[in-house]
């Protein structure tokens, strides 16, 4: 179709793209417009469009449910298993994509483990954290239950292997020629990884430390088996509303908000790399 | 230096300016370079699985004195081979993958032609489509559980506007797991609207040039071009999919939680149960591995192709 004109299938068309748009955020709408609902508006039949806002849910959210501890936890926790993701998956990325170490076989034990179903270790790692933490090594690195150690070190493993499938492909796609014109000239194997290598695969380094910080930052699993209550983080924060008086709906849509609301901002403006990021794997790699 | 590298084809070994002397091997520098990231998976991966192993073989009941006991060789697999819990849950988890994955393909790859089609706005549809992606299931799930809500929750009031009777979205048994599917499927088919769509952004334009050229029709292209030509990509994606679905616990938990009775409760959550609620860790490593297995196994098939592309391209560049 080579002309412009809005003809009748294309509105229909843009109609059509616009009603799923819809179905798919509609639940995002309705999580902030009841976090802003009162008490009294918000199980009403039927449910208000319209209401008076209050910052009640929120207010109630960080004084008396502790949100700020679990930001500030989440943020941590995230972000540092986020940076030591990168820093070791990106070296036994290169690693494998330049030399393959293993044959392919150390590659595929490290994917394997990404199958692990979380809850088939969540025991093992409660015995395991529960010990180190009464260890002097296990104190100073906060590895114990109800540390953040223990919860970083977690996240860490279980991205790893995503992070090195992921970054894989970037690597292999920088061409060896400049890598090698760079030994030429006398670079050693580290300093041709810093100076060529790392600013090539930047872009994909960059979508990796994105899905890592998104995965760290939603998971619940471990974080509600590992914490309770000084390294306890945001998504258990919201899973905590529910109590034996009933769910409090409010403040859960309050924090869900705070849970949700970062991810979304990040994935909308970083949404260009993110989908590099997902593709890649698939349609190139 | 360029002259004489390049003067000297036949004997490549002769000009190097000034090449760094190699103290350790590619090989050693290679596994060294893998070693950190290693260190994590063996010590934090490997040992969980073998305690999880080594349990699987002894009586571990962790509410009565005895604690992790004895070696009873097979027995605890026995059990949970003869559960009807654990083949009930096993049934539910792989019917719920099914109707979830399939739903999530063909309206992830509809959805993904009809994006395609775009002329304006392409972009940021796209961006606000993977929102539902980027947001935590145990938060978004408990807001849907609100919106299932029977007397308050906005879906019964949406379907009764246009006339179709209330339902109890989560409390009724035989709607429960539907409801849990159609939470699924908002979360993760624009996973595959966006794989589906950039599959179709890669596909070579001469092909189908060719094809309008030769006057064929918009179905006889789908179904000899563009079909065939997206095989790989959508098989991957349908992996991927299938490989987190009968993983599913989140939404279980903030949907749910395994009822009403047990007509939601999948694998993973039988598991948190027997695991962490009855604390039989014998039965459940047990069978937490058996699911390992047959997710390793499953997917080892299907991924080793992916491998040996892998490998094979490696070699190309190193050689």
């Amino acid at each position: 179709m080579e002309s412009k004109k809005l003809t009748y299938g294309v509105l229909l068309r843009y109609i059509l793209i616009f009603a799923i748009l819809i179905m798919f955020l509609f639940p995002i709408y309705w999580m902030i417009l009841t976090s802003f609902k009162s008490s009294e508006d918000i199980l009403t039949r039927p449910p208000k469009f319209f209401f008076e806002p209050t910052l009640d849910n929120y207010r109630y959210a960080f004084e008396e449910a502790d949100f700020v501890k679990f930001i500030r936890n989440t943020v941590i926790v995230a972000g540092i298993s986020t940076m030591l993701v990168i820093s070791f998956g990106s070296l036994a990325s290169y690693s494998f994509a330049r030399w393959n170490p293993g044959d392919g076989h150390i590659m595929f034990f490290i994917l394997t483990t990404r199958m692990m179903p979380a809850i088939a270790v969540i025991m093992p790692f409660f015995l395991i954290f529960r010990d180190l933490g009464k260890t002097d090594i296990g104190k100073s690195l906060y590895l114990g239950l109800d540390q953040p150690g223990a919860l970083v070190v977690a996240y860490t493993v279980f991205n790893l292997p995503f992070a090195i499938w992921l970054m894989h492909s970037f690597f292999q796609d920088i061409p060896m020629e400049l890598e090698d014109s760079a030994r030429l000239d006398g670079y050693g194997r580290l300093q041709v990884f810093i100076r060529v290598v790392l600013p090539l695969a930047a872009p994909g380094i960059a979508v990796t430390a994105i899905f890592s910080l998104l995965f760290a930052w939603n998971e619940f699993l471990f974080a509600f088996i590992l914490t309770r209550d000084a390294a306890r983080t945001i998504t258990v924060g919201v899973s905590s509303f529910q109590t034996q008086q009933g769910i409090l709906w409010g403040p859960l849509s309050a924090a869900a908000v705070i849970c949700v609301v970062p991810m979304l901002v990040m994935a909308l403006f970083l949404q260009r790399y993110m989908v590099r990021g997902l593709t890649f794997g698939a349609v190139r790699g | 230096m360029t002259a004489d590298y390049m003067a000297d084809q036949t004997d490549i070994d002769v000009v190097r300016v000034a090449p760094k002397k190699q103290r350790i091997s590619d090989t050693v520098y290679s596994v060294l370079l893998i070693t950190p990231a290693m260190i994590l998976i063996l010590i934090f991966a490997l040992i969980p699985l073998g305690y999880a192993i080594n349990v699987s073989f002894r009586f571990a009941d962790l509410t009565s004195p005895r604690g992790v006991d004895t070696f009873v060789g097979l027995e605890n697999y026995h059990f949970v081979l003869n559960d009807s819990f654990f083949w009930d849950s096993a049934k539910r988890t792989l019917s719920f993958a099914v109707t979830a994955v399939s739903i999530e393909m063909i309206a992830g790859v509809a959805i993904a032609f009809l994006l395609n089609s775009m002329r304006w706005f392409k972009g940021i549809t796209r961006g606000l489509i993977i929102l539902p992606l980027a947001a935590s299931p145990v938060a978004v799930g408990l807001i849907w559980r609100n919106m299932y809500h029977s007397d308050f929750g906005v879906f019964n009031f949406l379907v009764s506007s246009i006339g179709l009777p209330e339902q109890n979205w989560l409390g009724n048994k035989d709607l429960a797991m539907s409801s849990v599917i159609a939470f699924d499927v908002w979360q993760w088919t624009p996973f595959v609207i966006l794989i589906a769509l950039a599959g179709l952004q890669a596909l070579p334009k001469e092909p189908f040039e060719a094809a309008q050229l030769d006057g064929a029709s918009t179905w006889r292209v789908l179904r000899k071009l563009t079909f065939p030509m997206l095989g790989p990509v959508l098989t991957l994606v349908f992996v991927l999919r299938a490989i987190d679905a009968i993983r599913l616990y989140d939404a279980v938990f903030s949907l749910t939680s395994g009822g009403p009775g047990t007509s939601t409760e999948v694998l993973t959550y039988y598991l948190h149960r027997v695991g962490l609620r009855f604390f039989r860790l014998d039965h459940g490593s047990a069978m937490a591995l058996l699911f390992l297995y047959a997710t390793v196994v499953f997917t080892a098939l299907v991924m080793r192709r992916f491998m040996r592309d892998i490998a094979a391209r490696t070699r190309q560049n190193v050689s």
